[in-house]
């Protein structure tokens, strides 16, 4: 395989965002060694630009639609891919707004923290291009990467560093697990491009490898069985890297997810419909019913993710067009709610400097404006309309019922009452009890500002959602050749069929 | 003009508490204000559409249709039938009634007014979907305020567990004992009835989601469906089962009414009129608005469960109602033992007893919605609930003691009060296809009347206790109105009863129609009570 390093203009277009994400990065990188006296707000406000320049830059390619493929086919940039780059940079843009008033609690490396933010973003634009298992090994651990430094950085904290090591040893494990499926489905394939597979007759090693490759991006998502390490680098992690943490890279993962099964496994699709179902309940189940033990917000909103991510899956396990379209639709309603909450949950520890659910009695008396965007975040999140959150688990169990699997939808409707009770206690916590120290909180403007725009999402994606499904159901047209139609998919046998 | 008037009904709940958002709270007369002002544009805008709703025509009126996702098939679709316009009415009703028994909340009032007027509108919003989608949109919308109205505004409840009858014995609600672990806390109600209501909607959703699945239109739009749609055997056996008591859950039938006095108990006044008012009946209206519309035939089958469940219902709360102490123990078993009676009416599939039925909810609305807000006053008065503790109130509360003879009068059903119409239908109508039951439930009747005047006795007369000597009466406009506005509403429907009467069988007629056409020997009882 030789590689054709000669690039015309049209496709340097297309790599235009992230040239200038990396130029951006230096520059920010640059600014911060030059003048060590800089403002460190300057610079996040300097990162959040550039983060917003890309952003347009990607809007304007969407509308435009300015698609192609790079690289003999290892970089694409298609509706998906456009649409994961936006996501992943509405995350960072929204997590360097929730970070400006975190980072004065570090004492060292303010500047970096923010270069350190933009160059995960950077990566996880690249994965979500990815188009073939190298690339997918390369994007994913150049994301990473940003990540192992940004989970430790609280370097005096016993928890930041436990965090960061428990995160960095398995991640180095899946690394390896990635790097030993790729080379079985190389050795089967004979390539490592998704559409050049989807031929393959299935043998043993095809599906061993790819199990180590669901393994390792089971792993980024945080699904059962692949979560354990989840909670406590989610407790232990700077806030705002664990908002950053709880999203991003779980959309760019999904992003590699949804093209490998649907493109490269497109004809395997009763086998890997079986491990999704699996895969969905035991997510929802367990990170639900131990949710509702957490004692801390943090952890608490860690659970909740796992079983968010199960509520996720069930659109893969539909293994459809409208299965992806819901996919994509259910993690921009999560995008708004968990980043809010987590940007609720930033501004309460920078005020009592505390994370215990305990410690969020009385918010509302104390913060009308944190207590209301909590409910609204965590009711999202429960799924309650007229929120975001609820279209999202419509469209999800929709796409699931069109593939009859009654089991998954009747656990996934049971997991939303069992949801609600967890979210419905911190409602209580902040709501009902009297708090401990009624002195006032006030919100700053960065924060204030990320805690709007979660809110308006929620809002907006919940009474009005018709132009977000169009933008999924237009970004994910692709699929609707690859994946053949609803009525000739083989059905599969009454445990899952019903 | 009549769909603008569903749009301002709809809407006016909502841009009020948006409005609410930008007052500050230290301005609690602005936020009473705008918060009256609101819910009084929603009475009025709900009146008109009740009195120019056109029983000639019939059918779904004032229907505004807005597409929302083609891609899921589902449209902003609104309408009011004969069913519809009754219950917006009275829910219009009850949350006007409802801001002003509220006047003298003092903590966080703003957020208060927020959560009951969303409370509201959500309520009506179910009232007038023709989607299944928005039908449950607002369903499960109504159902989140609760938690939080009940856990901040709400009271705790003594000695429930230690309900004793007049002769010292314990006892025990079974179902609702078994499942209170020990705990009588506002917190531990607001929270069981928001999970029982939600597993609930769940069941429905379950069952909504198969209709959609399985018709041969992916849509969410009832109007589409009913013509549409046709399904039998198990699948239709499986989706009416999940209907039914999916929404039964909320309505609430017994065994599953646990939540519901529980959540009545601790919840404000306010909250516990509408709760029991109009919420209660989303899910009367829910099954008829699904499972009659949609699958007359499994209906015509099924109803039977219906009104085997209707006689526990009636004879539970009417005997739990008798022994509780607590006022609104009393109050919201007899909700749940009334509620059999709109469940009988239902279950007998004729027109009289169905017209009954839906007038029934309006009339059970406006008197449980006096009792609840009169057995609130006491209780801010006196602090307590406790009915043996009290007594005398009638020296000190006259005016009290005038309206709650009324509204214990019109929950019996007196002739003159609008709730004597229902009964006296339902009974008529119910009598051909079951007899024990209507037997019952006069004897319900009975058990009503003896309950509702015990309550009474203990409350207004007898001793007062010198501990209240300083309880007031409900003395201004403010406090008067809300329950002159009931009792003014159940009297003129129960003398003026024609357009009420003209409206709801506009569409009952049609409805029971469809549904009886599977087996027309039930279709014989076409005279009215009112030729």
């Amino acid at each position: 395989m030789t590689f054709d390093l000669t690039l015309s203009g049209s496709d340097l277009l297309l790599l235009a965002p992230e040239m200038f994400l990396t130029i951006w990065l230096c520059v920010v990188l640059a600014v911060d060694c030059t003048r060590r006296t800089i403002n460190h707000e300057t610079l996040a406000y300097l990162s959040v630009g550039g983060v917003v320049v890309t952003l347009v830059t990607l809007i304007w390619f969407d509308y435009a639609e300015i698609h192609g493929a790079l690289f003999k086919d290892t970089f694409v940039l298609d509706g998906v891919a456009i649409f994961f780059k936006i996501f992943v940079l509405m995350a960072t843009a929204l997590v360097l707004l929730c970070s400006v008033d975190y980072v004065r609690s570090f004492k060292f490396f303010r500047g970096e923290y923010y270069c350190l933010i933009m160059m995960s973003a950077l990566g996880m634009m690249f994965m979500a291009s990815a188009q073939d298992l190298l690339s997918v090994f390369v994007t994913l651990e150049f994301s990473t990467f940003g990540f192992y430094v940004l989970v430790a950085y609280l370097r005096d904290n016993q928890k930041s560093s436990e965090a960061g090591l428990k995160f960095f040893i398995l991640g180095v494990f899946t690394a390896g697990l990635l790097a030993y499926g790729i080379s079985l489905v190389y050795g089967e394939t004979g390539t490592l491009v998704f559409s050049e597979m989807t031929a393959t007759p299935g043998s043993y090693g095809l599906a061993i490898g790819y199990i180590m490759i669901f393994a390792a991006l089971g792993f980024k998502i945080g699904a059962v069985p692949f979560h354990s390490w989840i909670p406590d680098t989610y407790q232990g992690a700077p806030t705002p890297v664990t908002a950053f943490l709880s999203i991003a890279p779980k959309g760019a993962a999904m992003a590699i997810l949804i093209r490998m099964f649907y493109v490269a496994l497109a004809t395997f699709k009763p086998t890997w419909v079986l491990l999704f179902v699996v895969a969905s309940i035991a997510s929802m189940t367990y990170g639900n019913v131990v949710a509702i033990a957490q004692k801390n917000i943090k952890r608490l909103l860690a659970y909740s993710g796992i079983a968010q991510i199960g509520n996720v899956m069930i659109g893969l396990a539909a293994g459809t067009k409208r299965g992806s379209d819901a996919i994509l639709f259910y993690l921009l309603t999560y995008l708004f709610a968990n980043l809010g909450a987590f940007a609720v949950v930033i501004g309460v520890s920078n005020l009592i400097k505390s994370d215990e659910i305990e410690d969020y009695n009385g918010l509302n008396r104390r913060s009308p404006f944190l207590a209301a965007a909590m409910l609204l975040f965590l009711l999202s999140l429960a799924g309650v309309p007229p929120l975001a959150g609820f279209i999202g688990k419509l469209y999800i169990f929709v796409a699931a019922i069109e593939q009859e699997l009654y089991t998954l939808l009747i656990v996934g409707l049971i997991n939303i009452v069992i949801s609600m009770y967890y979210y419905l206690v911190v409602v209580k916590k902040m709501y009902i009890n009297e708090p401990a120290d009624p002195s006032p909180l006030s919100v700053s403007t960065p924060l204030k500002t990320a805690v709007f725009v979660g809110m308006a999402g929620t809002l907006l994606l919940g009474v009005y959602p018709q132009p977000f499904i169009n933008w999924a159901v237009d970004a994910t047209l692709m699929f609707s050749n690859v994946v053949a139609p609803t009525a000739a998919v083989p059905t599969l046998p009454s445990p899952i069929g019903g | 003009m009549g769909e603008l008037a569903l749009l301002i009904t709809l809407f006016a709940p909502f841009l009020g508490s948006i409005a609410l958002l930008f007052i500050p709270n230290r301005e609690p007369l602005q936020v009473r204000g705008v918060a009256a002002g609101s819910a009084g544009v929603t009475l009025l805008a709900a009146l008109y559409v009740f009195l120019a709703y056109d029983p000639e025509q019939g059918g779904f009126q004032f229907i505004t249709k807005w597409s929302w996702s083609e891609e899921l098939g589902i449209a902003f679709h609104l309408g009011v039938d004969g069913i519809g316009a009754p219950l917006v009415f009275a829910s219009a009703i009850l949350l006007f009634a409802g801001i002003f028994i509220s006047w003298h909340i003092k903590d966080r009032t703003k957020e208060f007014y927020i959560f009951l007027l969303i409370l509201a509108a959500a309520t009506i919003g179910v009232f007038m979907s023709l989607d299944l989608f928005f039908l449950y949109f607002f369903y499960e919308m109504s159902v989140l305020p609760m938690y939080v109205l009940l856990g901040v505004w709400g009271s705790h409840t003594k000695g429930y567990l230690s309900m004793t009858d007049s002769e010292g014995r314990k006892l025990r609600d079974s179902v609702g004992f078994i499942l209170n672990f020990g705990a009588n806390s506002k917190e531990y109600a607001a929270m069981k009835l928001t999970l029982f209501l939600s597993a609930g909607a769940v069941l429905a959703l379950m069952g909504i989601l198969l209709i959609y699945h399985f018709s041969p239109v992916h849509t969410f739009d009832i109007l589409v469906l009913r013509e549409v749609a046709d399904f039998d055997g198990t699948l239709a056996t499986i989706i009416w089962l999940l209907v039914f008591f999916g929404f039964a859950s909320i309505a609430p039938i017994w065994p599953l009414h646990s939540w519901s006095p529980v959540g009545h108990a601790a919840a404000p006044a306010a909250t516990s009129m509408l709760h029991a008012g109009v919420l209660m009946k989303l899910g009367h209206f829910s099954i008829i608005r699904v499972a009659y519309e949609i699958l007359p035939e499994t209906t015509q089958q099924l109803m039977p469960i219906a009104a085997i469940l209707c006689v526990f219902s009636i004879l539970y709360g009417g005997f739990v109602a008798y022994f509780a102490k607590d006022t609104k123990y009393v109050i919201g078993y007899s909700s749940s033992s009334h509620m059999g009676y709109v469940f009988l009416g239902m279950a007998a599939l004729n027109y009289i007893s169905l017209t009954g039925a839906v007038i029934y909810m309006f009339a059970h609305a406006l008197a449980t919605g006096m009792l609840f807000a009169m057995a609130g006053w006491v209780y801010d008065q006196t602090h307590t609930r406790d009915i043996p503790s009290l007594g005398g109130l009638v020296q000190k509360m006259p005016f009290l003691a005038g309206a709650f003879i009324i509204a214990c009068m019109a929950s019996v059903g007196m002739p003159g009060t609008v709730n004597f119409i229902a009964e006296i239908m339902i009974i008529v109508g119910a009598w051909e296809k079951y007899p024990f039951q209507v037997i019952v439930a006069v004897l319900g009747i009975v058990l009503t009347m003896a309950y509702l005047f015990k309550m009474m006795r203990g409350l207004f007369y007898g001793r007062l206790s010198a501990e209240y000597a300083h309880v007031s009466d409900a003395r201004n406009w403010v406090d008067r109105m809300p329950l002159l506005i009931m009792i003014g509403c159940s009297i003129f429907f129960g003398i003026f009863p024609m357009h009420f009467y003209n409206v709801v069988r506009s569409t009952v007629v049609p409805m029971l129609d469809r549904i009886n056409q599977v087996s027309p020997v039930l279709t014989q009882q076409t005279t009215g009570l009112f030729p």
